[in-house]
């Protein structure tokens, strides 16, 4: 990096960025304690952590804008082992992230629309639609992202990201590593373990060549420890529901789980999980509840409906009902004890093959079961998500299941994770009014 | 014109009627290959979409029986478990296997070709749970040498699962007398492709015998070919020719449809068809050489080829057939197929080649709308 570059990132990053960024933070924590920004009867107030949320994702998408001038850049699926290009000083950007964002500010039509009159099809993704559209126009909320000089893509989520990423590695000449997870139909195969070990390996040798600097194991051993410290407060913090009442929803954990996606392996997502567990204590031990009249506890399966978080969230709370569990936030937790800080490259090949995405229908119904007992649920909404197969197929049989074998009400709720055009708001209120009166009887 | 009979699927199908024919040629039904086959002690083993170990399953005595779709599956059994917006060719494979369709196969198999059929086996596994065994193959997404790998491990597991099975264990030697068999059959088929506007058939009858490579054993499936490829006199055909790519040509009215309109189809990038004519492998090792095989086909999306080697081989198609257009005729809501389309057909306008869209639930007959497309695209390519 040029001495010019160097003191243009300091000056735009570390000075006046960050700078600004936290003087927006105490701001905003300051309106939150006086409560004056609060309208909800029936919902608790944000945490107090919410503010620093804010900053750690501004501040990431700021070092993205000017992360050339100091190192590479890196974009990769939600689910990619990035350990070891943290370790090796990428930035490292997720698409899927970028996406949820623009979801939450309700852009994604207007850059799903790039990319569709470029041909893409409104059947694909919208996660994928986003990012192509943002990618074709160079639109986006954050300002600008930066251009990837390696596309990462591991298809334990989904095998959409190895089409999507493919349409990227084109438009933008980037080198793109495939770091592919067999399937996990009933149990891991030991084969299946080698297989992404040697491509993970093989990705090194990649991510090494194209940064120009080798792999350290004690900065991976780093890494790995620091991601495994996140993962474990996230498992712990979103547990903390288990309480009745629940100190935090689903709707909170969807928003505060963005740093344990797209920043692992840091120190400050660390504090950052540590300051909330002990806001969440906070609420537990003066008897706070994310919905102020707690009477109904649900589970929710799939992805959010980013761009209706705070409709359903108040839609529900007035009728005092917590919706406490969710499949989705706890995949990033529930793998933190197979992160392996001895043997890094054997626990990221155990840990990466091993999602809730990854594995069996029957698995996560599962998973379901057991989190029904665990968070003392009354009943379970299974997000039909229609820009999100591998996760939606199953759920018809899940619900039946879930029906027929725990006796509580189970809804499939059609909708589509970033796309709002595919949520038809009359349709899904007649919907959540069936399945509240058959809560209530 | 002599009346042959073409027979596919449980229904049969007057070639005369579709305005083409296959001197003497008979091709058996599938429903009296399979009788025809148990009756000699074997086992049928039901195959869904796309790549897997013919030979593997030979070897054991189960006769792989494809099942794309059907597209006339019977009942709304698929609707029953998945959503409407997964694909025609899972929904209507759970429909089938509801209605009763695969009661006569002794062995379910699904290999991962996509995501929806990801959920196809697991829904298979975890819930439907059918009588007869059901094993689920993954695919690696490359072409690299743990690829090859994987995927014989992968192969050597499905082996084991097959001794259980069928409570045997069949030899390497045993092994490699069916790949080498296999690999005699895809050499003809591949050759049956490159001689295809040589033979007297029209691309309905073409097809017919093509995907008779889905339940034919292949020892079978060689006689026919060869008896086909006896008849290659003829020097081309009249009309425009053309290229049709996607994942499976169904409704096959389809053909006739472009006969019509004065096209033919010179060349195809079908995952049913021309995206299968593997090469034969090279290894000794029978599950590498399998693997091999798979892993070094023509580029398919579900494969994880990337969209550069789909270019070159749709171009080097184009020129080698001097087609004048491609179809990408599209199951809907098929993503392997929808990711690529726009850059595919980029390159294709940059190289002069027009190209058109069409997607089809393979359950329906083709819509108006589709036929004016068709007219529309052929009037443009003259």
């Amino acid at each position: 990096m040029s001495a010019a570059g160097w003191l243009w990132y300091q000056c735009n990053v570390n000075l006046l960025g960050r700078g600004a960024l936290r003087a927006r933070r105490l701001l905003a924590e300051r309106r939150a304690k006086s409560g004056s920004d609060w309208q909800s009867q029936c919902l608790a107030p944000p945490l107090n952590i919410s503010p620093w949320t804010k900053e750690l994702i501004a501040r990431h998408y700021l070092e993205g804008r000017y992360a050339h001038l100091r190192r590479k850049v890196a974009w990769v699926t939600s689910g990619a082992p990035i350990e070891f290009l943290k370790a090796l000083d990428y930035y490292v950007l997720y698409p899927e992230n970028h996406g949820a964002l623009c979801g939450t500010m309700r852009v994604v039509e207007d850059l799903a629309a790039e990319a569709e009159g470029a041909g893409y099809s409104r059947d694909l993704c919208s996660y994928a639609r986003t990012d192509i559209g943002a990618a074709l126009s160079g639109k986006t909320p954050v300002g600008k992202l930066p251009r990837p000089d390696l596309l990462l893509a591991c298809t334990n989520i989904c095998q959409t990201v190895l089409f999507w990423y493919r349409v990227l590695a084109r438009h933008f000449g980037a080198p793109l590593v495939l770091i592919d997870t067999p399937f996990v139909y009933t149990r891991v195969e030991p084969h299946s373990v080698q297989f992404v070990k040697r491509q993970i390996e093989e990705a090194i040798e990649i991510a090494e060549k194209v940064a120009g600097r080798s792999l350290r194991a004690a900065r991976l051993e780093q890494v790995a420890y620091l991601s495994r410290q996140a993962a474990q407060l996230w498992l712990t913090i979103i547990e903390r529901c288990q309480h009745r009442p629940a100190p935090i929803s689903v709707f909170d954990q969807f928003i505060q789980m963005a740093p344990v996606v797209e920043m692992r392996g840091e120190a400050y997502t660390v504090d950052f999980y540590a300051a909330m567990l002990r806001e969440v204590d906070e609420r537990i031990a003066r008897g706070v509840g994310v919905v102020k009249n707690e009477r109904k506890r649900l589970l929710w399966d799939n992805l959010p409906i980013w761009y209706r978080l705070r409709y359903l969230a108040e839609y529900l709370g007035r009728h005092g009902i917590a919706i406490v569990a969710s499949t989705y936030t706890h995949a990033w937790g529930e793998l933190a004890d197979l992160i392996d800080t001895q043997d890094p490259l054997e626990g990221m090949a155990r840990t990466y093959i091993y999602p809730i995405l990854n594995r069996g229908a029957g698995d996560k119904l599962a998973k379901m079961k057991s989190m029904i007992e665990k968070y003392h649920l009354d009943g379970v909404i299974l997000h039909s998500d229609r820009s999100c197969k591998p996760y939606s197929m199953g759920q018809i049989d899940q619900r039946d299941r879930l029906l027929r074998e725990c006796k509580i009400p189970a809804l499939l709720l059609e909708a589509d994770h970033n796309d709002p055009r595919a949520f038809a708001e009359g349709q899904v209120a007649s919907r959540l009014d069936a399945f509240i009166e058959m809560l209530e009887g | 014109m002599r009346d042959t009979r073409i027979c596919m699927r449980s229904f049969e199908i007057r070639t005369d009627e579709m305005g083409g024919s296959l001197e003497g040629i008979e091709i058996p039904r599938r429903m009296e290959v399979i009788r025809e086959y148990r009756q000699g002690g074997g086992s049928v083993a039901a195959v869904f979409p796309i790549h897997y170990p013919r030979p593997l399953l030979r070897a054991f005595g189960f006769l792989p029986v494809e099942v794309w779709g059907p597209p006339r599956a019977g009942g709304n059994w698929g609707e029953a478990h998945v959503q409407p917006y997964v694909c025609s060719i899972v929904r209507n494979a759970l429909s089938f296997l509801g209605s009763g369709g695969l009661d006569a196969v002794d062995l379910l198999l699904v290999p991962h070709a996509c995501d929806s059929l990801q959920g196809l086996g697991s829904i298979l596994l975890d819930f439907v749970s059918p009588r007869q065994p059901t094993l689920t193959l993954y695919l690696p997404r490359g072409g690299r040498e743990s690829d090859v790998a994987f995927l014989a491990d992968e192969l050597r597991a499905i082996y084991r699962r097959l001794e259980v099975i069928a409570g045997r264990s069949p030899s390497e030697k045993e092994l490699m007398a069916c790949i080498r068999r296999d690999e005699e059959a895809d050499r003809l088929l591949s050759e049956l492709h490159r001689q295809r506007l040589r033979l007297p058939l029209n691309d309905a009858s073409f097809y017919r015998l093509a995907r008779s490579r889905e339940y034919l054993p292949a020892e079978k499936f060689c006689h026919i070919a060869q008896e086909a490829l006896a008849l290659a006199d003829g020097d081309g055909r009249p009309g425009a020719p053309i290229i049709l790519s996607g994942i499976v040509p169904e409704p096959m009215r389809l053909f006739e449809a472009i006969e019509q309109m004065g096209g033919f189809t010179a060349a195809d990038d079908l995952a049913c068809c021309g995206r299968r004519l593997y090469p034969a492998g090279s290894s000794q090792d029978p599950f590498r050489r399998m693997a091999q095989r798979i892993v070094h086909a023509p580029p398919d999306p579900t494969r994880g080829s990337p969209i550069g080697e789909r270019v070159e081989h749709l171009l080097s198609l184009a020129r080698a057939t001097q087609a004048r257009g491609v179809i990408f005729y599209e199951v809907k809501f098929c993503e392997p197929e929808l990711f690529d389309l726009p850059l595919l057909r980029q390159a294709l306008r940059q190289a002069g080649i027009p190209s058109l869209t069409l997607e089809v639930d393979i359950g329906d007959e083709l819509s108006q709308a589709a036929l004016t497309l068709l007219a529309a695209f052929f009037e443009m390519i003259g």
